[in-house]
């Protein structure tokens, strides 16, 4: 099997499956809450009917508007291409240093802000404001992990680090709390529970959503859309880090009985990962943005102590 | 090339930036005249200093004055890459300059302004160029002297104040590392770099404590290192934008460079604790100053608290590569060098090229608070795209070049966790990363908000919606600035191999036997041509998509959104907002004051009142450190003043006190 193939394979399930994982985060938290839910492959209809409508664009707004959604897009589209979702060993696989994954997050965070801030609404700014705050104090925590990931397993890329996942660990279980934290990690860069809350559009509470508020059409489309890939990478990469490598695909390894492992295991940790996210945000409350800082140094410190664990222990 | 013919080239560009200082005296008329000449010969020694680092020479020897007991001028790797940031710098500074000094209602004193610039371009050729102790001081003080009044350029008291304060600092700093010099070449002015190397390895190690001391406050006053820092924000602003560009983006760079040339002659024999007072005076200015940036609103006072960023963590750089070398971790030592130089270059190219766009920006809108700005972008789009490349490489984001030099530290850092080391060099290390983690962070933060508010969304004020795109000689240096930062980033690892990590320490060598052990930046995994390359081809991908699924053209234009309300540009967020949550988190490093006053309108009613925020942007360095050593000085001035009684009698008194103890200590 060739490296370039997997890339192209990952590409496409990934890329085909994001707006299916926030349907079903949607349909599970509404079945979690005693609703009914709407289908959940509803994303599906929503961002083909967004790409269909007339957009409406502020007077107020410049080039960097328009910049906005396509370097959002291409950041999620450049981590999918690297990270090892689907498969470890595929092309570009040694571009997944940790460094670089966390730079093209930071980009994509900062060009959202950029789009904020450019509507030049109170909305628009205080999203602005409060992303970035979270996407720059939760920069220490990301690095906590990955050192500790790199540390364990010898390898400064993702796709080394995720050889860390299933029996491995318990090899090293200092790495759980790495686990943990990157977990709090992931709820704060996906704009989650409690960091955020991704269903209300008029709340004083909103990050996320502030920002994007004066995109529509196709643009909102696409900001809709990097914002799946994101927690679509971000749910495979934590289920990659705790499952063995064999549900993964690889160059040498390659039958007719480990494909099907690989796509039935794609889709399980998909479910399960929304499942989860879905139970989280069921059972916990939004925290109020001010005390963000002890939910950021919460995240640190347990980083932090994976770190040392792996270290000294 | 021939060296003979590069060593003519760099005394033709010493010769040109003379020339230019001359020829600026002559008043207006030469204005042009005397910054085409200062371009050029800036251009030249650029040039000329890059091709002797592309070649393999040691040492390229320029002059040899025999007047002042024979000191020789030369250029190795480690100075010539310095060098040509001078030349690069200052040829793009004085083709700016020639529209923004010509226009700008300053009231600049056109005929000294140019005559100083050109001194001070020469001061730090001077200083880079010098290989003993006199030369060396005399160009630091025609570089400091000549700064000194550039600062006050425009004449008000503000500028003036700050000058002072400047001067006072730097004077200072440059005593103390006379004395540093004295100290380690045992009381002669005339030891050239040779002996000082040699003797560093000799001295006593009181002797070398005290040295090294001298030269953290000498070339850390002058650099912007914290708690030496005070001067830094109240000056740069002052000065006009090119020599801001100039201060920031080249001069404080001599200081770094002068620090790690002394640093390179002591780290042998340094114990590691001293490479962990410079690690903890390099985080300290990292972490405080990315906080003022973030907090600052004053968009050329952010950019000089990025500054103090920028030069803590070169410092910090230094101060790891010092400890890991006394600590038997020479690869980390040679990492760190290389991605302090490698900093040191991309900070001058971005840092003077948003010095630059801060200056044309100031210029169109008539004022330097953030707050009455915005909407830019539409109205200069050429400068503001130019703006948010150079403030994304000074957010250190990738694919540009500063990212680069940020990831071969931090990787080494993380690389040498791994390494089996004792348990306190470990715990240093972790230290470290983290804080210049969360310092780079918050420096994402400061360069977004001075991006955003500044050019984006709705004008704040009338000028700055009447602003309009500068002329193509000021536009031109900082898209060329830019075009720079985007090549380092394609070419990162070539840029690497040239400053090379063992040309580095051998060249400016006197570093007994290090070994190049394993940890190399892996330039060759990663490509970062490949990098910058993948991202736009994502690019264009989403483009290209995007394209297909949707008709493009069906768009309409109409106001922002605001609840079914009218909406103006006083309901955007401003500067002070924005930074909010960071003044709210870091209060207890910050110590800023919000004061609310309500004014009652309706005398009956107290409830209805207007209210009034006051916020104030405290220095904890200036309220701790700096005034209560002011006022102590004062108080024991007028102590000692009462000595000063006019009486003839009491001074007689006092002479004959005078000797009298010269006497008993001379016998």
């Amino acid at each position: 099997m060739s490296p370039l193939l997997l890339t192209v394979i990952q590409a496409v399930l990934v890329l085909g499956l994001a707006p299916l994982t926030v349907g079903l985060v949607r349909w599970f938290k509404a079945r979690l809450q005693g609703r009914q839910g709407a289908v959940p492959w509803l994303p599906y209809v929503a961002l083909a009917t967004m790409l269909r409508r007339e957009m409406v664009i502020s007077e107020s707004t410049s080039w960097v508007f328009r910049l906005v959604p396509f370097v959002v897009c291409a950041t999620g589209v450049f981590l999918v291409l690297i990270l090892p979702l689907v498969s470890t060993g595929s092309a570009l696989s040694a571009y997944s240093h940790f460094m670089l994954v966390a730079g093209v997050l930071a980009l994509g965070s900062v060009f959202l802000v950029l789009g904020g801030l450019d509507s030049a609404s109170a909305f628009g700014g205080m999203g602005s404001s409060r992303e970035m705050t979270i996407a720059s104090l939760v920069e220490p925590a990301v690095f906590a992990v990955f050192a500790a990931f790199a540390v364990a397993s010898g390898h400064a890329t993702i796709d080394g680090m995720v050889q860390t996942g299933g029996a491995a660990l318990l090899v090293t279980p200092a790495l759980l709390f790495s686990l943990i934290a990157l977990v709090l990690i992931a709820l704060a860069e996906n704009a989650r529970y409690p960091v955020d809350n991704p269903a209300t559009h008029l709340e004083l509470t909103m990050v996320h959503e502030a920002m994007v508020l004066e995109y529509s059409g196709p643009y909102l489309a696409m900001v809709e859309y990097a914002s799946a890939l994101r927690l679509t990478v971000f749910l495979l990469l934590l289920a990659n880090f705790t499952v063995p490598t064999s549900f993964l695909f690889h160059p040498s390894a390659w039958q007719t009985g480990a494909t099907a492992a690989v796509l039935v295991g794609t889709f399980l940790k998909l479910l399960l990962g929304s499942f989860l996210l879905a139970l989280l945000e069921t059972s916990i409350v939004k925290m109020r943005f001010y005390r963000m800082q002890e939910y950021l140094s919460l995240a640190f410190v347990i980083a932090l102590a994976g770190l040392l664990l792996t270290l000294f222990l | 090339m021939d060296p003979a013919f590069l060593s003519f080239a760099i005394l033709a560009s010493l010769a040109g930036t003379v020339f230019a200082a001359l020829v600026a005296l002559l008043g207006v008329r030469a204005h042009h005249f005397a910054h085409i000449l200062l371009a050029f010969s800036g251009a030249v020694g650029a040039v000329a200093s890059i091709a002797f680092v592309v070649q393999d020479f040691e040492v390229l020897e320029i002059a040899s004055v025999r007047l002042f007991f024979g000191m020789t001028f030369a250029l190795d790797v480690f100075s010539a890459i310095f060098f040509a940031i001078v030349g690069l710098v200052s040829c793009l500074c004085s083709v700016y300059a020639i529209a923004y000094v010509r226009q700008s209602h300053e009231g600049y004193h056109i005929a000294s302004l140019n005559a100083a610039t050109a001194l001070f371009v020469l001061g730090m050729q001077g200083v880079l160029l010098s290989t003993n102790v006199l030369g060396f001081m005399a160009f630091w003080e025609l570089m400091s002297i000549t700064s000194f009044f550039l600062v006050m350029a425009d004449r008000k008291p503000a500028s003036i104040k700050a000058a002072l304060f400047y001067f006072v600092m730097t004077h200072l700093g440059a005593a103390a590392i006379l004395t540093g010099f004295f100290v380690l070449a045992q009381g002669t002015i005339l030891a050239d770099f040779r002996t000082l190397a040699f003797s560093a390895q000799v001295i006593p190690a009181p002797a070398l404590a005290l040295t090294f001391f001298l030269f953290l406050f000498g070339f850390g006053s002058k650099a912007g290192l914290v708690p030496f820092h005070a001067w830094l924000p109240e000056a740069h602003p002052q000065a006009p934008s090119h020599i801001s560009a100039l201060m920031s983006g080249v001069m404080l760079k001599v200081a770094v460079y002068g620090f790690l040339r002394m640093m390179l002659f002591l780290i042998p024999s340094l114990p590691a604790t001293f490479g962990l007072v410079i690690i903890g005076l390099g985080l300290a200015s990292a972490i405080f100053g990315a906080l003022y940036a973030v907090i600052e609103r004053d968009i050329k006072r952010v950019l000089a608290f990025s500054s103090i960023e920028n030069i803590g963590i070169i410092f910090t750089m230094i101060g790891v590569g010092a400890y890991a070398f006394a600590n038997r971790l020479p690869g980390l030592l040679v990492v760190a060098l290389l991605a302090a130089v490698f900093h040191c270059v991309s900070h001058a190219l971005f840092k003077s090229g948003l010095f630059l766009a801060a200056g044309a920006i100031v210029h169109a809108t008539g004022t330097r608070s953030l707050e009455r700005m915005g909407g830019l972008a539409k109205r200069m789009p050429l400068l503001s795209g130019a703006f948010l490349v150079l403030a994304l490489s000074a957010a250190a984001l990738p694919p540009f070049g500063p990212f680069y030099g940020e990831w071969m530290f931090l990787q080494s850092l993380v690389q040498s966790l791994a390494a089996p080391t004792d348990g306190a060099v470990t715990g240093v290390l972790v230290l470290v990363l983290f804080a210049v983690v969360l310092a780079s962070a918050l420096a994402i933060f400061a360069m977004v908000k001075l991006f955003g508010i500044a050019t984006l969304g709705a004008p704040r004020s009338e000028a700055a919606e009447k602003a309009v795109e500068p002329p193509a000689s000021m536009n031109a240096p900082i898209l060329l600035l830019a075009l720079l930062l985007a090549w380092m980033g394609v070419f990162a690892p070539a840029l690497v191999s040239l400053v090379g990590g063992k040309d580095l320490v051998s060249a400016a060598n006197r570093l007994p036997a290090i070994e190049i052990v394993g940890i190399r930046p892996d330039a060759s995994l990663v490509v970062p041509a490949a990098v910058f390359l993948g991202l736009l081809a994502c690019l264009g991908l989403v483009f290209l998509l995007r394209r297909l699924l949707s008709d493009a053209k069906r768009e309409r234009s109409y106001h922002t959104w605001n609840c079914g309300q009218p909406i103006d540009a006083s309901m955007e967020y401003t500067a002070t907002a924005f930074s909010a949550p960071i003044r709210f988190f870091f209060r207890f490093l910050l110590r800023t004051k919000n004061t609310v006053v309500a004014i009652p309108v309706v005398a009956t009613n107290p409830w209805i009142c207007r209210r009034e925020l006051f916020l104030n942007l405290r220095s904890v360095w200036m309220d701790y450190g700096y005034l209560p050593i002011a006022r102590t000085c004062l108080r024991a001035a007028s102590i000692v003043r009462r000595v000063q009684s006019g009486s003839v009698q009491l001074y007689v008194a006092f002479i004959f006190l005078a000797l009298l103890v010269t006497l008993v200590i001379a016998l």
